[in-house]
């Protein structure tokens, strides 16, 4: 409710400060000129965008007065919803002052630094960054944001229920479907809870198989699902659906499956994000439960390798218009630095990885971190490029595909559609 | 401009009295300026400014770099070669044709009946058609999601009670079809009342003599409807017509705040493509060429309507 607020606060702010500039653009801000830009008088205060949940309020307030200590410039974090981000950053983007530092998902970084509304951030590039999380954060090797975390789905499992079926935890995809088969078998639970368009998941199925979502023909992208690679994904997708009793024409976040879902209903297993894990255990104690989960990497095909998953996670960067870039870009060399990276990982429980190779996460034994980080080497990510963000905008054509494969529909036919609705999104700007 | 415009009549005046009828025509002008000078400034700037975009590619970049790039005809182009368009198109006009048939036959059958009730029971059914009608969209798109939602709709429940089979967790908006006729009983039964007591109120203003008259003469109910009632409301009948076309053409919120124009598209029409090809994909051009294009397909779709308006007013003046 209260970030709710301060979001509307924030966005209320930022018209009223739109309209300021539009009506005066040489008196708005610090800086004559409207690129911003260094040297010049300091600002009262930076503007730092925010996604819901990604950072603890309490490290917030401690880096920002440590901040402020240091260079007498006062920070306002605007917390921001990942609903409609995507046109909210790019009128931020287009005008004066608005804001100087914001997270950006790691999938859409690269379509806003071709635009040139981020700020190059040369000057930070030998920094040890974690360098798979690197590859999202440039754009032919110049450097437009920095790794702010990492993180990756694992398969959460209520303990009880696989004890109570005698499952055990598998290692293999043969074996997960075993478990599955036995939980069915000898519980009334639901052996998982995987709605029909999950498609980061199927993307790890995918990329198991050596098949990607496009893949790059010369200079052009061209969908891929058309392709005995993904077709096979899929298929090991639809087997693990149909334990499912999910609807098909959903994702995990309608409803949410953390805490909708999953805390109302009898689930088995589930594969989620650490902060879903989070959630699902506040609602299920909010309603007088207890949650005894339990985490493992999602199998991979053979006992050496974890599945793929989606290496998911977001960059900090720095606006072109920033009030000022100066204290901008000094305020995200703090954030990132080794000493308040390690603070930031350890108030997030170590249920993040790190961005940078210097900070270690420790999570503890058990957890959902510890099972998430052993998945992280074989992390995959979507097609860097800057059409990306128009394949993952609703309506999505890697969702439509996958329930109409779901409900038995002709699979050319449909990866047929689908592709050629990404090649023709992700060849756009 | 305010100081030119009174001097005209004082011109015109000074030239001598044969001149005079052409100030008085002039006044009537002068009383709408006001209104259309306001029209213009909201409603035209935009229109402007929408079309101006359509010749442009104008995305994330060109917002974001602030720079302008024209591109003649392209964005119109793309658009009339895109099968999808034409898919829409079709989608969108039997969709309409659906709506306002459904809408004007049942609002005059309501209509129509609320002249024959008693006074209370047409109290009771004004009060209900009013408040259908002051329902906000977004409110009553939300009570129709739900009413037909997969797992706990009334309409599963509905089913299951009378005993049909394969009502467990049917999912009403698994294809465009029965998505878009959710939306046509939505937009039906919002739409209503405004027929119904429109209808009424020119009713009221038939005089009770002609259908004793017509009844003298042995007419039935059916023949002093088509007869008498039917040509005397023509007029109504027309213009109600010509803003349920118009009203139902446009409606966005209702398709789109049921099933985001889904599943996969299946439900999109005009104004709903427009939205997610312009907000969705940042591809403002592409939208403003959809939008342009949906209005000059509406004003050639009603020119033949605005014809038949214009010759029976013809014919009432004579």
């Amino acid at each position: 409710m209260k970030r709710k607020l301060m979001a509307a606060i924030g966005v209320a702010a930022m018209a009223a400060g739109a309209v300021a500039c539009g009506s005066d653009g040489d008196s708005g801000n610090d800086n004559a000129g409207g690129g911003g830009g260094g040297g010049g008088d300091k600002p009262e205060a930076i503007t730092v965008w925010i996604m819901t949940g990604s950072a603890p309020d309490a490290w917030l307030d401690e880096l920002n007065t440590a901040f402020e200590a240091e260079h007498g410039v006062e920070v306002n974090v605007e917390i921001q919803e990942w609903n409609g981000i995507q046109e909210k950053i790019t009128t931020a983007l287009s005008e004066d002052g608005t804001v100087d530092v914001l997270e950006i998902g790691n999938t859409q970084t690269v379509g806003f630094a071709t635009t040139g509304g981020l700020a190059d951030l040369g000057d930070l590039a030998d920094q040890p960054w974690n360098a798979t999380m690197l590859e999202s954060a440039q754009v032919d090797g110049a450097l437009y944001s920095v790794p702010m975390y990492g993180a990756n789905r694992a398969v959460i499992y209520d303990k009880a229920i696989w004890a109570e079926a005698g499952a055990e935890v598998p290692t293999t995809r043969e074996e997960w479907i075993e478990a599955l088969e036995t939980i069915e078998a000898n519980t009334d639970a639901q052996p998982i809870y995987l709605p029909g368009q999950s498609w980061y998941v199927a993307g790890g199925f995918m990329a198991d198989e050596g098949g990607a979502f496009a893949v790059k023909e010369g200079e052009e992208w061209a969908g891929a699902l058309n392709t005995p690679q993904a077709q096979a994904g899929m298929e090991f997708y639809q087997q693990l659906q149909e334990f499912s009793t999910a609807p098909k024409d959903t994702d995990e976040a309608t409803p949410q499956q953390s805490v909708d879902v999953v805390p109302n209903e009898k689930i088995a297993s589930w594969i989620g994000l650490g902060w879903e894990a989070g959630g699902a255990i506040a609602a299920i104690e909010e309603k007088g439960g207890t949650a005894d989960f339990g985490y493992f990497p999602i199998p991979g095909k053979t006992a050496d390798e974890p599945g793929h998953v989606f290496l998911g996670g977001s960059n900090l960067a720095v606006a072109e218009r920033a009030g000022s870039k100066e204290y901008a870009t000094k305020w995200l060399e703090l954030a990132t630095s080794q000493e308040w990276a390690q603070k930031y990982v350890d108030a997030m429980g170590g249920g993040v990885i790190p961005n940078r190779t210097d900070v270690t996460a420790s999570p503890e034994a058990g957890s959902f971190a510890e099972a998430m980080v052993q998945a992280a080497e074989v992390g995959y990510l979507p097609p860097l490029t800057t059409g990306w963000a128009n394949v993952e905008t609703d309506p999505n054509p890697i969702k439509s595909y996958m329930t109409k494969v779901l409900n038995g529909d002709d699979y050319a036919e449909a990866a047929e559609a689908a592709d050629a609705e990404i090649t023709d999104r992700i060849n756009r700007e | 401009m305010t100081a030119q415009t009174p001097g005209t009549p004082v011109a015109a005046e000074a030239r001598g009295r044969p001149r005079r009828p052409w100030g008085a025509g002039l006044v009537p002008y002068l009383l709408i300026l006001p209104a259309v000078a306001a029209l213009a400034l909201i409603l035209g700037w935009a229109l402007v400014r929408n079309v101006l975009i359509s010749f442009q590619e104008f995305g994330k970049r060109q917002i974001i770099t602030r720079t302008t790039e024209w591109t003649g005809l392209d964005n119109y182009a793309d658009v009339l070669d895109d099968d999808r368009f034409w898919s829409t198109v079709g989608r969108t006009f039997v969709f309409m044709g659906a709506n306002v048939v459904l809408i004007m036959v049942l609002g005059t059958l309501v209509g129509l009946l609320l002249n024959r009730l008693g006074k209370k029971m047409r109290l009771a059914l004004s009060i209900a058609l009013v408040l259908a009608w002051a329902m906000p969209i977004i409110p009553s798109t939300t009570v129709f999601r739900w009413l037909f939602d997969t797992q706990f709709g009334l309409a599963n429940w509905v089913m299951r009670t009378l005993g049909f089979d394969g009502y467990e967790q049917h999912n009403w908006f698994e294809s465009g079809f029965s998505t878009l006729t959710i939306a046509t009983v939505l937009i039906v039964w919002m739409s209503v009342p405004f027929v119904a007591l429109n209808l009424y109120a020119g009713l009221t203003t038939i005089g009770g003599e002609i259908y004793e008259a017509a009844r003298m003469d042995g007419a039935s109910a059916w023949r002093i409807f088509w007869s008498v009632v039917l040509p005397i409301m023509r007029p109504f009948f027309l213009i109600t017509t010509f803003l349920e076309i118009i009203w139902v053409f446009k409606a966005f919120a209702q398709v789109y705040a049921l099933n985001s124009g889904g599943p996969d598209r299946e439900s999109e029409t005009l104004p709903v493509m427009a939205y997610i090809e312009g907000m969705g994909q940042q591809q403002f051009g592409a939208a403003a060429a959809i939008s342009v294009l949906t209005l000059l397909i509406l004003l050639v779709a009603l020119s033949f309507y605005f014809r038949l308006i214009l010759k029976q007013e013809k014919e009432q003046q004579s």
